[in-house]
């Protein structure tokens, strides 16, 4: 009874509670900063809105539950080891289904749910027709990445979206920063091969 | 020339999240939400989580030990007094066994 107490009395002291509060105020700005290229790449590799949203949701949980007394430089490698881990099982899964996404159009999540007019409102633009050309671009890119082989697309999302360095990509990717760089390489000449008339 | 295309394409998917819309957005701001909330959960509460199994894993070592250590009942002499009641076995206190059945009943109990 003494014990619990005393630990009792220490969790309670406000300096912990600041320590606490601290953390958990770094890992909002980490998760935050992180959460749209996550979905981003979660989307492209899995191509369904919804799978990629729930395979975010999953990184951030497991982030927060197994690694958040982690140093802060360490979150942003674990959390995309995390998010690749989940997207690859969510992957072979549809493959154990006979589900084989690659031939189909990337499915319109809001064909399902009602239309919301607040969330299709169209963001401010330059011009119509800039806007139409990146309209194009990104048609363009997100197929051709979505056809990506799986490790080639994960070592281009990381490295050059995200921005990981070939240590933190070999880190999140769980292989050596040589395949990184040939899974790299392989990745750009396939992408210059297909979009090198459009880019 | 290829840094052009690593720089263009980085753009192009930079200008492509910049658009995701409000639904989508607001779902990631649950989903983060959702994450921290675990997060703030104080630890002193969880283990408040573990006491219905808890107990019920101490009942049942309880259960189990009380009972496996139970002495399997041999028959005393309230059970001979009944054998010997019983008026389906009339045959015990009958005929000139009665001393045997004595004798056997002492060693029993020694």
């Amino acid at each position: 009874m003494t014990a619990f107490v005393i630990v009792r009395g220490v969790y309670n002291t406000p300096v912990l509670r600041d320590q606490e509060s601290m953390a958990s105020r770094a890992l909002e700005q980490f998760l935050s900063s992180v959460e749209k290229r996550a979905f981003k790449i979660a989307q492209l590799g899995l191509r369904n809105d919804d799978d990629a949203l729930d395979a975010v949701q999953d990184a951030m949980m497991k982030l927060v539950q197994s690694y958040a007394a982690r140093s802060s430089e360490e979150w942003r490698p674990l959390f995309y080891r995390i998010l690749t881990n989940g997207i690859r099982d969510m992957q072979r899964r549809r493959t154990v289904r006979g589900r084989i996404m690659a031939w189909l159009p990337m499915r319109d999540a809001e064909d399902d749910e009602e239309f919301d007019a607040v969330a299709q409102a169209p963001s401010a633009d330059p011009t119509p027709a800039r806007r139409l050309e990146l309209d194009q671009a990104i048609g363009t890119l997100e197929t051709a990445i979505a056809e990506l082989p799986p490790r080639q697309q994960q070592a281009f999302l990381l490295r050059n979206f995200e921005g990981l360095d070939v240590r933190e990509t070999a880190s999140a990717m769980g292989c050596s920063e040589g395949s990184v760089k040939t899974h790299y390489f392989r990745a750009l000449e396939n992408l210059r091969t297909r979009l090198g008339d459009v880019f | 020339m290829s840094q052009d295309f690593e720089r263009r394409t980085r753009e192009v998917l930079e200008e492509s999240t910049a658009r995701l819309d409000g639904r989508t957005l607001s779902r990631l701001t649950r989903a983060r939400h959702a994450a921290l909330d675990q997060a703030h959960r104080p630890l002193r509460k969880r283990w408040r989580l573990y006491i219905p199994a808890g107990a019920a894993a101490v009942a049942l070592a309880v259960i189990l030990w009380v009972g496996g250590s139970r002495p399997v009942a041999e028959p005393g002499p309230v059970d001979d007094m009944d054998m010997l009641a019983d008026s389906d076995a009339p045959v015990f206190a009958e005929g000139d066994d009665l001393e045997f059945y004595e004798w056997a009943a002492d060693e029993i109990e020694t």
